[in-house]
């Protein structure tokens, strides 16, 4: 009893964590299927993670999850406006864009609330639960009694499946990501469709960050973003650019993330720290292709025009 | 009839230098029309200028007998202009459907969705055209000739009313040469006009109806191809008439002892036993290697010797391992399993010149300097002999004809032809052993073809110890005319060729005898042409 309860715990803590990993995952497949590679995501997250507590403050929660989208795609616009339109250097754009982006939203909150370090509290955004799906035995609980955010993440999964590979705009952005020289033959405004592409996967990163100050947490705390966003970008290539398989390395992330809780419940004679540390390990084996030979974009991180 | 296209009084400037000066050019429909000349004459320019890729800075461009005002690519294909280009610009990594499909991308808009509608369409014209397309392998999968079938499909799937093609032959062997023209002559028949971007002057006599001749950013004449020789043409390219004396003859009058090439070629493609003599000065010795692993290596037990003196040939169809070949006769990668001798002084002549053979942003000084900082005679202790460097650039740019304002000039500021230039006479100033020439001639106009060429021969046959050559071509007849023995690569696999068999037509078909690339140019798909690999391998196991 106590083990299926440990169980049916660590696969609602799984799921949850999952979520905003998916997002930012799914935004992030986006924008390197349209060949941008937008280290600066964990930027994106934590101003999603303010401007949702900032909007649901003013406004309420659910405003508070679009303000959080605002937030996220305006500092995507940022870097893509660098690295895109500019054709600066992808990583070091990015990078750039997190620190900054870290060192923004600690000022801005800081001025805000004060650097008392007393916690703000929010009004969250509840979950939604679906009748019948839910009372699935353990997936029904951990999937279907959500909030709005995860529906989001789920519905995403067909959806981008259909766009990328389906629509003749999905054909044309991957084309820009594989080789941007035949995309911009074939007449496919190669620059346009990379920066819609990464402020797209910047408001997706952003709904992660929102997701974190408003459904997750209920405050915002400098930092909080603690990682999502590269862990994204390595979500992308366990998953190999394919939504679906994103998805499924979302949940695969979020269950290593999930152990250490369910572990440090269940008492276990571990270091729980060790388990925190897991998902980065993942993150550098799947970047180093241990999951499968992964396929990048043949033209992700190069400037056009060149 | 009006003119498919007609271009009047045409004048485009780059910088100060005028590539194309007052020049009128008319299609008629359902011509093939051959436009010849020499690098710099302006005809890319003048295809680029119909394809709507540049403007012309004075003179009309009609189209279908209106006047246009052709600002992108995509104004000249709304207007039924289509364009080849040498370098393809297909999605390595999409298949062959996805590409036609991505070009055509308002062709099947209607929701923004593909249908199955649009699939069935492209086969039907690619069965309307007699093109042997493969449509769903990832094109990088594909060889040349299927690429470029996939690329012409691509252009003509709407009503195209003139096709450009920019040295459409440049990349392919004799037959597939033969299929390309095939279906061109099928695509004219169906009334598009084809430009011909080319410059083997017999090819474009054969498939060509009429042929325009430029130079210098002039044109020199437009006639029925029925009445022109080769000769003829070449004469109106030039502007001069061309030395008779051929580089092979001289070639082989200065050959070790005078012993004629066939019998060399004999002893060695009877195997590697009995040649006392050659056998003492090898320069190049690869045993048995193989580079890759897997079902498709880049090179499967290839052993070969190169003796001072000689050129070998290495023929075949491109992407058969001709790159890693060079790679390790160069040194700049290490055999998997097998052995290799290579001598320390190699030069080598990449195919892609701009990016491997040349630093962009420095200067040709700088670039020479590269390639001798290690030779003694031009060190200064730790130092260079930067004077004796600059000298020996002036004489390079001087002696290959470099058209470049100094030899201080920045290596990328150079025209393609010009950036190969010196390359190839960089590498020949450092072969001091061996040189290894990837396509040396590939884009260069006739003067330049022919001063390489004779540059090569020139290394290989004079002072005591010559470097040994290896020339390595994907056009037949420049490996017919220099090498002293003829291998083709096929797979990876390298077989030499009998002597008795050193003709275009043999050695064609060894080309294509277990082409990894195929060839279903000739109708009839392209996937019998795998077989035979085998036989042809150990035909070399000696």
């Amino acid at each position: 009893m106590t083990d299926l309860a440990a169980l049916s715990s660590f696969v609602v803590a799984a799921v949850g964590l999952a979520v905003p990993l998916g997002l930012a995952a799914l935004g992030e497949t986006v924008s390197q299927r349209s060949g941008v590679i937008n280290i600066g995501l964990e930027g994106s997250v934590i101003w999603g993670a303010l401007g949702g507590a900032l909007g649901a403050l003013a406004v309420g929660p659910y405003w508070g999850l679009a303000t959080g989208v605002l937030a996220g795609g305006l500092a995507a616009l940022v870097f893509a406006g660098f690295a895109v339109r500019l054709g600066t250097d992808q990583i070091i754009t990015g990078t750039a864009v997190t620190i900054g982006s870290l060192g923004f939203t600690g000022a801005v909150f800081q001025s805000r609330f004060g650097a008392t370090g007393l916690a703000l509290e929010l009004q969250t955004v509840p979950a939604w639960e679906v009748p019948l799906l839910s009372r699935i035995p353990l997936l029904g609980p951990a999937f279907f009694d959500q909030a709005v955010t995860a529906y989001l993440a789920y519905a995403m999964v067909p959806l981008l499946g259909w766009f990328l590979f389906r629509t003749r705009w999905g054909l044309a952005l991957r084309a820009a990501g594989e080789s941007p020289e035949a995309a911009h033959a074939a007449g496919v405004p190669v620059v346009r469709t990379r920066m819609l592409a990464a402020v797209f996967g910047g408001a997706m990163a952003g709904l992660a960050g929102a997701h974190l100050s408003l459904v997750h947490t209920g405050t915002f705390a400098e930092n909080m973003s603690a990682g999502k966003g590269f862990i994204a970008i390595a979500v992308v290539v366990l998953g190999r650019w394919r939504p679906w398989g994103v998805f499924a390395a979302a949940l695969f992330f979020g269950g290593a993330e999930a152990l250490q809780f369910t572990l440090q419940a269940l008492d276990a004679d571990l270091p729980y720290p060790l388990f925190l540390a897991l998902p980065y390990v993942l993150s550098l084996a799947a970047l180093a292709g241990w999951f499968g030979r992964s396929r990048a974009p043949e033209g992700l991180a190069l400037p056009w025009p060149r | 009839m009006t003119a498919a296209a007609r271009l009047d009084s045409i004048t485009r400037r780059f910088g100060h230098v005028t590539a194309l000066d007052t020049v009128d050019f008319e299609l008629a429909p359902g011509e093939i029309h051959g436009l010849l000349g020499e690098n710099g004459a302006g005809k890319t320019t003048l295809a680029n200028i119909l394809g709507g890729l540049l403007v012309a800075d004075a003179g009309g461009v009609e189209i279908g007998g209106r006047a246009v005002d052709l600002r992108s690519a995509r104004d000249a294909r709304a207007l039924g202009v289509a364009m080849v280009h040498q370098h393809f610009s297909l999605v390595p990594r999409f298949t062959g459907f996805e590409n036609v499909a991505l070009f055509n991308g308002e062709a099947w808009t209607r929701r923004g969705t593909a249908t199955r509608g649009y699939r069935s369409q492209v086969e039907a014209r690619a069965r309307e055209l007699k093109l042997a397309v493969e449509l769903d392998a990832p094109v990088a999968e594909l060889g040349v000739g299927e690429r470029q079938r996939i690329e012409i499909l691509k252009a003509l799937m709407s009503d195209t009313r003139v096709l450009l093609l920019d040295e459409p032959t440049a990349v392919l062997a004799p037959q597939e040469v033969d299929g390309l023209f095939a279906v061109l002559r099928e695509v004219a028949g169906a009334g598009t006009a084809i430009v011909l971007v080319a410059h083997k002057l017999d090819e474009v006599l054969a498939v060509a109806d009429r042929v325009t001749v430029l130079r210098r950013g002039r044109h020199v004449l437009t006639e029925a191809a029925a009445g022109l020789t080769a000769r003829e043409l070449a004469k109106a390219m030039v502007g001069r008439g061309l030395a008779a004396a051929g580089a092979r003859g001289a070639g082989w009058a200065a050959g070790s002892e005078g012993e004629p090439p066939s019998a060399r070629a004999a002893a060695d493609a009877g195997g590697r036993a009995g040649q006392s003599e050659a056998d003492a000065d090898p320069v190049a010795v690869l045993d048995d290697v193989t580079v890759g692993s897997g079902e498709a290596p880049a090179l499967r037990d290839v052993s070969l010797t190169v003796h001072r003196g000689e050129i070998l040939g290495i023929a075949g169809v491109d992407g058969n391992g001709q790159r890693a070949l060079a790679a390790v006769l160069a040194g700049m990668v290490r055999p998997d399993t097998g052995t290799a001798n290579l001598s320390e002084e190699a030069g080598w002549i990449p195919q892609d010149r701009s990016d491997e053979g040349l630093v962009k942003d420095f200067t040709i000084v700088e670039n020479v300097a590269l390639a001798l900082h290690g030779n003694a005679s031009h060190r200064r202790g730790p130092w260079l002999d930067w004077a004796g460097i600059a000298d020996r650039s002036a004489a390079l740019v001087d002696e290959m004809d470099v058209l470049a304002g100094s030899p201080d000039a920045r290596a990328g500021t150079l025209s393609g032809g010009n950036q190969q230039k010196v390359v190839t006479g960089r590498e020949l100033l450092r072969a001091g052993e061996l040189l290894v020439a990837e396509s040396p001639t590939r884009g260069l106009d006739v003067q330049a073809t022919r001063a390489v060429r004779a540059r090569i021969v020139e290394l290989a046959r004079t002072g005591d110890r010559p470097p040994g050559v290896v020339l390595i071509s994907t056009d037949l007849d420049e490996v017919l005319e220099l090498a002293d023995r003829i291998a083709v690569m096929v797979r990876g696999r390298l077989i030499p060729v009998p002597p008795e068999d050193c003709d275009a037509t043999a050695i064609g078909a060894l080309m294509l005898s277990a082409g990894s690339t195929g060839d279903g140019g000739h109708g009839g798909g392209g996937n019998d042409a795998g077989h035979g690999g085998g036989r042809a391998g150990r035909e070399h196991t000696t």
